[in-house]
């Protein structure tokens, strides 16, 4: 019986949509054909990154684990003009850890005793 | 029951010797006896300036007792009717401090959070040269910095479950709205983790680039240049990309 | 027009500077009728003033206000049944704020309100001021409560395929017995009889009824009784059943048939919404998985009248192309951020899809954290992005109970329990109890955490200790105290694994008198001492209960293995397996039939094994059996020695007791059970002083039949069982009455 589920992530571009998107074509042809960009990228020049990511789990109680990522880059020049359009799959990821440590942050944390007089106070018939 | 003290006795005392024995009770924190006072006080002299200083005083009494929420009630009324008195901005710090002592730990809705911000920066435009406009500037810095950590919780949520355009998109709040609170070291190195986990190796570069030249004795930036080192990578920043446009104004360099 | 100075007249609280800083005229600025507008109004506004009137007398503009009177002191009298606190948290007119005509009025009707929601339709209330000088007054609340309206009735009227009691359960309001003062729901309120509209819609929707339609659903008030009489009229129409389910679809390369796969409608099943919502949203994941993330289902039907059956036609199209740019969650002032994240399948950045957001929403729901929770969507910074805002209404979810019960073999019993389902808003769920009784005292306390690490596993823990002393089934005193650790897996929405690890220890202690003259059985008195277990197990449990606690149709089937000997002075071997099948019958008449079956059976793994390891059968698992009556005894002395394999079957069927009013809450239940238990260890037989000191050791049937009557009285559910066992061994202990019962305050 299959237990599994998959969730696709993010926006997928169809070849057809690619396409319209030749080099050289304008910033604007790019937002009206792919849509607006899932994140804007900080490197030289203004690149559109357009990411999309399916990740799956066998067994309902497992955490998704990514199967398949493709990131679609369109990079512009500086007067607007689509420069160059590159893929980057899941082999270009790279796997590391992430670091567990957090800026400390304030505010009062939740009492039990304020939380379970809360329930005394109407007691459920 | 007790030692209630009812209304009738005060019928003909002077205003200031009922503010003052109020203000003892206060400091000697009977707040609850200090409020019938200066209750009094109101209602038998309610057009005399000690008059309406026992109303600012009923509302600190509230606030002290720690219900916020009469206290933000009264200061609000005193606002509406006396909007240019001295007490005024006090007033206007009473309902700020109100909703700032609510404020709940990140995991948590920041409706008090942003409540407190609003109502300091009113305090700001309204009594700029305000003796509390000092102290307000400060709060508006830590309810910005318990934003900017609530939007850095949902970040670092989405990362460990690896979605990482939703963890990116929430670490970019936290670098373009907050910018000057302490998350912002925080939030670069989690955007470098984020694309350099994407493969998308270049963007991984300039956000450390840019913690680097903002904040370079900070660990966030060490890890940061020890995770791109070990891929063979350099932090190396390109001029033109919005980060380092975001830090223009801001930057050290 | 221009004046040159503005003049305050009438004021005597509010001074002038406060006054004139409301104005939108300055002196020497030109204004006219308009400003003068603006300025009554925003003085209006302010709540200080009864009257302004603003005109230009020469050179100078006379403002003329007349202050409302400010209120020294609110209170209300003749309030019994509802407190000054929640009167005063209603209204707006406080002490030292302004009094208003207006304001007064609107809080008569609120305070109005507040009585008809508790069902005090009579209740009317008189504002009254005192004068105190000094433009001051008091103002009083007279209110005259009038005694509660009570629901006498409910009524439907064209119900034939559910009795009345059965859609009586299905609604919220409920008919006032006598002790209608403990209980709030028995009173009449406009919004819950709208909510029991929607509850029977989905009722019948459920059960094939694809036609239903609510003709009325009438509140009469009758003024003598001060009752209401409600009375739904319906219309059923028919009972379909699913005819030609057709998924078709204009998204290229989308495989109709292999979506029709997904489709749960099945041909010949009965028609139910509930079904066709689950469909829609598999048909959507299959869609989203082949690359159409913004695939929209919507179902639509054809009748056929003649066949009785619905043709049901899933069409999925490309829905509105938008991304969510964020998910908002607002309102939750104890539940944390991720406790409400993590039970969305969809996340930022995702393509937007409504049926996976009310899969969410449904989730939500289910936890019983929140008394509401609605997502809703805005437009976000781009066109083609979509704001998700999940606002929830928080509701205490701690909860303190105190319940007394009695039962035959118990006699009577108590328990306290303190209980938080919302533990620190991390959504674990906490519960200490203790209780007690004649012959039992015991202490308890579990904790679950159900998200373990971020994963869907459910992790908790448990102590206890139990002591039960000696009675007439039980010929030893017992104290068993320990703990255990356990996993749930869920595999699919029904099925789940659980694995779990129990440490305790178990301290027998029988009278040694009685063992020296012989009169207790050697392996009774050979279980005397402590002893523990350190066991491993791991259960498969497959549910599909339409309700866990008054079950009326689906399956609850489980089977365990347990391993005992990771240490500790026990050594066995135990598989157990349950299966229960509820069925409604006959549904015009809320029959609901069950069948079950159980079974075990265990394998010392050395010679040492105890009495109390074995299995015992009576009592609620075979009624007309005393507990512990059945099974292997010792020949001599008579006490229950337990066995090795077990099994035990049920059939029952439980229906309201025609001809008696519906209030009476008298169901009754005719129920056939069989079973037997066998095979004592042979270790322990032969510490018994061998093969010949028990009696009753092999296979032998026993079954008994019986009628119960199930009284939902106002102190709780109480039943009471009367079973004549018709085969039985003669050793076998009978028990022909049983009554058990209890509540929960």
């Amino acid at each position: 019986c299959n237990t599994g589920e998959s969730f696709t992530r993010g926006q997928k571009i169809t070849p057809d949509q690619l396409e319209q998107v030749p080099i050289g074509s304008s910033r604007e042809q790019v937002l009206l054909a792919l849509g607006t960009p899932t994140s804007t990228g900080l490197a030289d020049g203004e690149a559109f990154y357009y990411i999309s990511q399916t990740s799956a789990r066998t067994v309902a109680f497992q955490r998704p684990s990514v199967r398949d990522r493709r990131i679609l880059a369109v990079y512009l020049d500086d007067d607007n003009k689509v420069r160059d359009i590159a893929e980057y799959g899941l082999k270009d990821g790279k796997v590391f850890d992430y670091l567990s440590r957090k800026t400390r942050t304030s505010g009062a944390d939740l009492a039990f005793v304020s939380q379970l007089l809360g329930g005394l106070m109407n007691p459920t018939l | 029951c007790g030692n209630r003290v009812t209304e009738l006795e005060f019928e003909d005392t002077p205003a200031d010797q009922l503010y003052n024995e109020a203000l003892v009770l206060m400091n000697a924190g009977d707040y609850r006896t200090a409020m019938v006072k200066f209750e009094e006080v109101d209602r038998l002299h309610p057009h005399t300036d000690l008059g309406r200083k026992s109303q600012v005083m009923l509302a600190f009494a509230s606030y002290s007792r720690g219900n916020y929420q009469e206290a933000i009630n009264s200061a609000k009324r005193f606002i509406t009717l006396y909007p240019n008195h001295p007490d005024a901005p006090y007033a206007q710090y009473i309902i700020a401090n109100s909703y700032y002592r609510q404020i709940p730990d990140v995991t948590r809705d920041q409706a008090d959070t942003k409540q407190a911000l609003d109502a300091y920066q009113v305090l700001i435009d309204k009594y700029p040269d305000s003796e509390y406009a000092e102290d307000a500037r400060n709060k508006i810095q830590a309810t910005k910095d318990q934003l900017a950590g609530k939007q850095m919780e949902i970040g670092r949520y989405y990362l460990e479950r690896d979605d990482n355009l939703a963890a990116i998109n929430r670490f970019r709040i936290v670098v373009e709205k907050y910018q000057t609170t302490r998350h912002v070291e925080e939030a670069l190195f989690r955007l470098t983790e984020s694309y350099y986990a994407l493969g998308l190796t270049q963007e991984a570069q300039t956000a450390a680039a840019v913690l680097g030249h903002n904040f370079p004795q900070s660990r966030w930036y060490k890890d940061a240049y020890s995770l791109l080192e070990k891929g063979g990578y350099a932090p190396e920043e390109s001029k033109s990309s919005w980060i380092s446009r975001a830090f223009q104004g801001f930057s050290l360099l | 027009a221009v004046v040159s100075r503005i003049v305050v007249e009438g004021n005597s609280r509010v001074d002038d500077a406060t006054v004139e800083a409301y104005l939108t005229i300055r002196p020497g600025e030109s204004f006219g009728p308009r400003q003068i507008d603006e300025s009554i109004d925003t003085l209006f506004a302010t709540g200080l003033f009864q009257d302004v009137t603003i005109n230009q007398q020469g050179g100078s503009l006379v403002v003329r206000v007349v202050e409302n009177p400010v209120i020294s002191r609110v209170s209300f009298e003749g309030n019994r049944r509802v407190s000054d606190e929640i009167l005063e948290g209603t209204v707006q007119s406080r002490s030292r704020s302004m009094f208003s005509r207006t304001q007064v009025q609107a809080d008569v009707q609120r305070i109005l309100e507040v009585y008809r929601r508790r069902g005090s339709y009579l209740a009317t209330v008189e504002p009254q001021t005192i004068n105190r000088g000094e433009n001051r007054v008091d103002l009083i609340f007279n209110i005259n409560e009038g005694d509660k309206t009570k629901v006498a009735r409910i009524t439907f009227i064209g119900n034939g395929s559910f009795s009345d009691a059965r859609l009586r359960d299905v609604i919220q309001t409920k008919e006032s017995g006598w002790l209608g003062w403990l209980r709030s729901s028995d009173t009449y309120d406009p919004e819950r009889l709208q909510a029991d509209q929607d509850l029977l819609r989905r009722f019948y929707f459920n059960r094939g009824f694809a036609d239903f339609r609510i003709l009325s659903a009438t509140a009469d008030y009758d003024r003598e009784r001060n009752a209401f009489f409600i009375t739904f009229t319906l219309d059923e129409g028919e009972q379909y059943k699913f005819g030609s389910v057709r998924v078709d679809t204009t998204l290229a390369d989308l495989d109709p048939e292999q979506l029709e796969r997904k489709v749960d409608s099945r041909p010949g099943r009965r028609y139910s919404a509930e079904q066709i919502e689950k469909s829609m949203e598999d048909l959507t994941l299959a869609a989203n998985r082949q690359g159409y993330p913004f695939a929209s289902v919507v179902p639509t039907g054809e009748r056929n009248f003649e066949e009785g059956t619905i043709d049901v036609v899933y069409r999925v199209d490309q829905g509105q192309q938008a991304y969510i740019e964020r998910i908002d969650i607002v309102g939750n002032t104890t539940t944390r951020d991720y406790v409400i994240r993590r039970e969305f399948d969809v996340s930022e950045g995702d393509a937007y899809n409504r049926v996976l957001l009310d899969r969410a929403e449904r989730r939500l729901r289910a936890l019983g954290f929140f008394e509401n929770v609605r997502i809703t969507t805005s437009q976000g910074s781009e066109p083609d992005r979509v704001i998700v805002t999940v606002t929830v209404q928080e509701k205490a979810t701690g909860k303190v109970s105190f319940g007394i019960g009695y039962s035959t073999s118990d006699g009577v019993v108590g328990d306290l329990s303190v209980e938080e389902a919302n533990f620190l808003g991390r959504g674990q769920y906490v519960k200490a109890s203790i209780g007690g009784g004649a012959n039992t005292q015991e202490a308890e306390f579990s904790f679950t955490e159900p998200y373990l690490f971020g994963r869907r596993i459910s992790a908790g823990f448990d102590l206890y200790t139990r002591i039960s002393e000696e009675h007439d089934t039980q010929a030893y005193d017992m104290n068993e105290t320990g703990g255990g650790l356990r996993f749930g897996l869920p595999i699919t929405e029904e099925t789940s694994v659980q694995v779990f690890y129990n440490l305790f220890n178990r301290d027998v202690s029988v009278d040694e008198s009685d063992c020296a003259a012989g009169n207790l059985s050697l392996a009774v008195c050979d279980s005397a001492g402590g002893r523990i277990t350190s066991l491993i197990g791991v259960s498969l449990v497959y549910n599909t209960l339409d309700d866990q606690y008054n079950p009326s149709e689906g399956i609850y089937a489980k089977a365990t293995t347990e391993f005992a000997g990771l240490g500790g002075d026990t050594y066995f071997w135990r598989n157990t397996a349950k299966a229960r099948y509820y069925h409604e019958v006959v549904p015009a008449f809320g029959v609901v039939g069950l069948l079950g079956i159980e079974g075990g059976a265990m394998q010392a793994l050395n010679d040492d094994l105890r009495i109390q390891d074995q299995f015992f059968v009576g009592g609620s698992k075979l009624r007309g059996f005393d507990s512990s009556g059945i099974g292997p005894r010792d020949r001599a002395t008579g006490e229950a020695l337990g066995g090795r394999y077990y099994f035990t079957a049920t059939a029952e069927a439980t229906f309201p007791i025609p001809f008696l009013p519906p209030e009476a809450g008298l169901s009754g239940a005719v129920f056939a059970d069989a079973g037997s238990l066998w095979g004592v260890d042979p270790d322990i037989m032969s510490r018994n002083g061998g093969s010949n000191s028990v009696v009753s050791n092999d296979f032998h049937l026993r079954a008994s039949g019986g009628l119960g009557v199930l009284w939902r009285s106002p102190f709780g559910p109480i039943r009471a069982d009367f079973a004549v066992p018709f085969i039985k061994e003669d050793v076998d202990e009978t028990q022909v009455f049983r009554l058990s019962g209890g509540t929960q305050f």
